[in-house]
């Protein structure tokens, strides 16, 4: 809102420099931007919060520095003469669309001359970057700057049918704008129409069929309330966005309609000569009703803002903001607050515009707060933990949007085969899409360094994905581990157990087939535990990456979060470290290709019981000659250990007896003598 | 044995050993010659030291003197002598160590700017006694809007201002969309829990801005909530002090302008201190009535104060960044940095 210093002189005696104002102003609400000079005159540029409506005018603006530096408004009148016919004999009024138009009000000025305004009135509004049009519309626009309200002329020659209809606009319907610009209507737009067409665009902006011109003799005055949805809306809409639309968007105290009504009648008399017609057309059947009163405890004060203000205060501040005040005794009072300040209805809403007048400097910033617990919640354990292993692994955390393209999200799914959710308006280009996994977006990452010719980016990142349920409703937001990097699926799959090891300590987890079109057969596989899906892993197959357009090895883990969670261990505990020796051995077995090293340490690890302590793989070859096809050998090696007694070697060796004959019956093993 | 004699002795295998050793150029003469003055088992000066017992009490004093002072020079000529070997050593050929080539570094990754600094604004509100809540992104109108005195017709819930779901809205008539402001979990754990309520709560939030240097439609917010009998705007500003005192790293002065929003009354701006300037840090206010009624809680006996924060904004501050968007290409360049 640009400020003319001059202008604003006219209803409060500005005692105080315009910097030393901008600082008060800004310190009570209305923030200063920036003070220009245009034509000798200070401007100053404020900040008006959607609150207050009331300051989007040069008298809004004199109120609060008349508040501040405590002095007293001269306000305009607005004196008018009449004379002739009242005009509801001739003319009829018509509001058809009550909601959007809760009051309209026209008068009639006959016999006016358009032609430029006064030197006075054009340097107003260039000071405030509005330019001057005729004396006609220039008035409109003052008293718009001046008291905040819009007012509309029409030329009365083209509103046939002596009849203003507020309406609905019709489906279809059309209007060219004074701006020459063509609008195609709807019906939640309001228009201002005659007996035949729509003439203007209500609260927004006129048509130019009626617009006042050099042959305009006679006009009609409009000040109207509209409904701030409608005007919102309609502006959207249209993309039509006019001073008059921003201040019926943010509500225009509609108890002042007749008062700008008469001040802009009397201006442009003054201006323009005419006369203005008896009588006055509106829609209020009944006054408005005056804002109701509220009551105040003065208690509220320190209760809220840990601060007492002296009563002297309290009971100067109150009326001077427009309110009136009636003592009820012991610091309790009823408050009526003016007809501009539609946002004063609460007790809360006074102790506010005490503290804002009376100062926020005067508020402590060293009084005592209590203490208060509070720790780490287990998910920022596990997080941190989960980022440490990350970044020792080489990964860089990325932030990727949670909103993805069509062609992202269906790359790829491994949680659900159910519909991603999507937004009505695109988060950036193409992307509506809740994503449900972070592969994709990490992968656009890692193509994106790619193309940056930075091949090493392996990535990961912390994040929910949003898992539509069948049933419709919220979607289960899965906090979630993604990454991709250049490592083989073996790597991949150690730095994920690794991964897991740290946060969750051992577990039984395991690993089971999955496939996907894009990753490498035998390369996918997904985290289990107890028969739940914890996690993927995978790596992209040759045609995979290229249809991705990846150079090089990649491969990929996704994994709850949620899920690690549930299983992290917290907070570690000690067990004993026998003090007994360990006996380590290997053993060589000769297995079916179809045997996996899953079936083989169960059936190791059940048949050493709790003797049987770290047992390692270290390697599998083949040799057809020796041991036919379809056969491999699996070394691996492993330490048997007591925790209350050294082993003797009778008990080693029966246990490793036990091992081998159990890897024979159950696998059909066979030992290769070392 | 006489003084004089002690020290003659001492002044003859100076002169020798500092003359011997002057002369020596390599590491084995260097070797030959420290075995015969200084070798710990029969090296000339253990002798000379062994006859020192046999010098009077009163003796014994200026021959310790005499003594010290030889052992001295010829340590300092050894010195020298060995020096000069090294240096001769050097001269050789063959390869050479290098300790200055680079050593054998590991590959460490890098967490992500954002992820530092709310790890950063965390662990200071931890510490003023702040717990971590989240909720979720998908948002229903109660708690986005309704309970945060953000009325049906108000702006902030326009169609355009806002990422509604469409799938929601089809299927079961129930409106969805991604939440505004991390607000939205104050209202669920006020709503799950009475008074006192002390949390921070932090994440990713969504408005439909068009990305450039200062905007993205995703961003993260952090948003503090205390409410217990008796709060008040002076703790707020105290509270907000500490804070600004711990992330900063020195006093700093708290600054309130008047502003608005729909979940506070009195609603401010908040302005830090610092380095000769005003900063700006963010809004802050009075839990409204409304919303405390919106939860349960009688604003007759709670009061409380909220704040909250743009987490980009700080951390671009910090890490110097000009670009929000930089924050979300995950160009490893840029990563690697922090």
């Amino acid at each position: 809102m640009l400020v003319s210093w001059e202008w604003l002189s006219q209803y409060v005696y500005l005692k105080n420099t315009p910097d030393e104002i901008a600082n008060r102003l800004s310190l009570s609400g209305l923030n200063h931007e920036e003070t220009k000079t245009v034509d000798g005159d200070t401007v100053l540029d404020l900040e008006v919060t959607s609150n207050r409506a009331d300051c989007l005018c040069h008298i809004g603006i004199a109120r609060e520095i008349g508040v501040l530096t405590q002095q007293q408004l001269c306000l305009p009148e607005a004196k008018i003469t009449t004379s002739g016919e009242d005009i509801t004999k001739s003319w009829k009024l018509n509001v058809e669309a009550p909601t959007a138009c809760p009051r309209y009000t026209g008068r009639i000025i006959r016999g006016v001359k358009v032609g430029p305004s006064p030197a006075w009135l054009v340097k107003r509004l260039a000071a405030i970057g509005c330019k001057s049009v005729n004396n006609i519309v220039d008035v409109t626009n003052y008293v718009m700057f001046e008291l905040g309200q819009p007012l509309h002329a029409f030329d009365l020659r083209h509103v046939r049918g002596n009849q203003v209809v507020v309406r609905m606009a019709k489906e279809g319907e059309q209007l060219v704008a004074i701006d020459h610009k063509q609008y195609k209507l709807d019906p939640s737009m309001v228009v201002i129409a005659d007996a035949q067409r729509a003439l203007a665009l209500g609260g927004i902006m006129g048509g130019a069929d009626s617009e006042v011109s050099g042959s305009t003799v006679d006009l009609l005055i409009e000040a109207a309330d509209f409904a701030p949805r409608v005007i919102r809306s309609t502006a959207r809409a249209l993309k039509l966005h006019s001073p008059s639309s921003f201040r019926f968007e943010r509500r225009i105290d509609a108890r002042q309609l007749d008062w700008a009504s008469r001040r802009c009648c009397e201006l442009i008399v003054q201006v323009a000569g005419g006369t203005i017609q008896n009588g006055l057309l509106d829609s209020a059947t009944t006054a408005i009703e005056p804002p109701a009163p509220f009551a105040f405890r003065c208690s509220e004060i320190e209760r809220v803002l840990g601060i007492t203000i002296p009563i002297t205060e309290v009971t100067r501040i109150i009326p001077a903001l427009g309110c009136k005040l009636v003592d009820e005794g012991n610091g309790k009072y009823l408050i009526t607050p003016p007809t501009w300040r539609a946002d004063l209805t609460r007790e809360i809403d006074m102790v506010e515009e005490l503290a804002r007048i009376y100062g926020y400097e005067q508020i402590p910033e060293n009084v005592p707060v209590p203490m208060f617990s509070s720790a780490k919640r287990p998910k920022d354990v596990v997080l941190e933990r989960v980022r440490g292993v990350m970044i020792a692994t080489g990964l860089d955390e990325a932030l990727t949007p949670s909103v993805v393209t069509q062609a992202n999200d269906e790359m790829l799914s491994p949680w659900t085969d159910l519909a991603a959710l999507s937004t009505d308006i695109a988060l950036l280009e193409g992307a509506t899409r809740l994503r449900r996994s972070l592969i994709p977006s990490l992968l656009t990452c890692r193509l994106h360094n790619q193309a940056q010719s930075a091949r090493d980016a392996d990535l990961f990142e912390v994040a929910q994905i949003y898992l539509p349920s069948a049933e419709g409703g919220l979607p289960l937001e899965q906090c979630t581990l993604g990454w991709v990097s250049g490592s083989n699926f073996n790597t991949t799959k150690g730095i994920l157990e690794s991964l897991l090891e740290s946060v969750c300590g051992v577990q039984n987890w395991t690993f089971a087939d999955w496939s996907n079109k894009l990753l490498e057969a035998g390369e996918g596989a997904k985290l289990q535990l107890n028969g739940e899906t914890l996690g993927y892993v995978g790596t992209f197959s040759k045609s995979g990456r290229k249809e991705l357009r990846l150079e090089g090895t990649c491969s990929f883990v996704e994994i709850s979060v949620d899920g690690l969670l549930a299983l992290a261990r917290i907070v570690p505990t000690a067990k004993i470290i026998s003090p007994y020796p360990a006996v380590v051995r290997d053993l060589n077995l000769v297995l079916d290709e179809a045997c996996r090293w899953h079936q083989l340490s169960e059936t190791v690890r059940a048949a050493g019981g709790e003797l049987l302590k770290d047992l390692q793989y270290r390697e599998t070859y083949r040799d057809a000659n020796k041991d036919g096809e379809g056969k491999k050998r699996v070394l691996f090696s492993f330490a048997l250990q007591s925790d209350d007694r050294t082993l003797t070697s009778q008990e080693a060796d029966d246990c490793v007896k036990r091992i081998i004959q159990s890897c024979e019956q159950s696998l059909g093993g066979r030992l290769i003598a070392s | 044995m006489e003084l004089n004699e002690f020290v003659h002795q001492l002044d003859e295998l100076e002169k020798q050993a500092v003359g011997e050793l002057s002369a020596i150029q390599d590491a084995a003469a260097l070797e030959e010659v420290r075995i015969k003055y200084l070798g710990a088992k029969s090296g000339q000066f253990k002798n000379v030291q062994k006859s020192m017992g046999a010098l009077a009490a009163t003796d014994r004093p200026a021959g310790g003197k005499r003594f010290n002072e030889v052992k001295n020079a010829i340590q300092a000529a050894f010195d020298e002598a060995q020096n000069r070997a090294s240096q001769q050593a050097t001269k050789s050929t063959g390869p050479m160590a290098d300790p200055t080539l680079p050593g054998a570094r590991i590959r460490l990754g890098h967490v992500h700017p954002i992820t530092q600094t709310i790890e950063h604004l965390k662990e200071i509100m931890g510490r003023l006694g702040f717990s971590v809540t989240e909720g979720p992104e998908v948002e229903d109108p109660w708690h986005n809007f309704v309970a945060l005195n953000i009325p049906d017709d108000h702006p902030a819930r326009d169609p355009l201002d806002n990422f509604y779901l469409k799938t929601a809205e089809k299927n079961s008539g129930v409106t969805r969309l991604l939440r505004s402001q991390t607000s939205t979990v104050q209202i669920r754990v006020m709503e799950s829990r009475q008074p006192p309520v002390r949390i921070i709560s932090l994440g990713r939030v969504y408005r439909p801005d068009e990305a450039d240097a200062t905007h993205f439609p995703m961003f993260h917010q952090m948003e503090g909530l205390w409410v217990d009998r008796g709060v008040t705007m002076a703790q707020l500003k105290s509270v907000l002090r500490l804070f600004a005192t711990s992330y900063l790293g020195g006093d700093v002065n708290i600054r309130f302008r008047p502003s608005f929003f729909p979940f506070t009354e009195p609603s401010v701006e908040v302005d830090f201190w610092w380095a000769g300037r005003w900063i700006e840090f963010g809004g802050a206010g009075m839990v409204d009535p409304n919303v405390l009624n919106a939860v349960g809680y009688d604003p007759e006996v709670y009061t409380g104060f909220a704040f909250g924060l743009g987490v980009e904004r700080l951390c671009m501050r910090r890490h110097q960044v000009t670009d929000i968007r930089d924050l979300y290409r995950n160009d490893v360049r840029f990563l690697r940095q922090f």
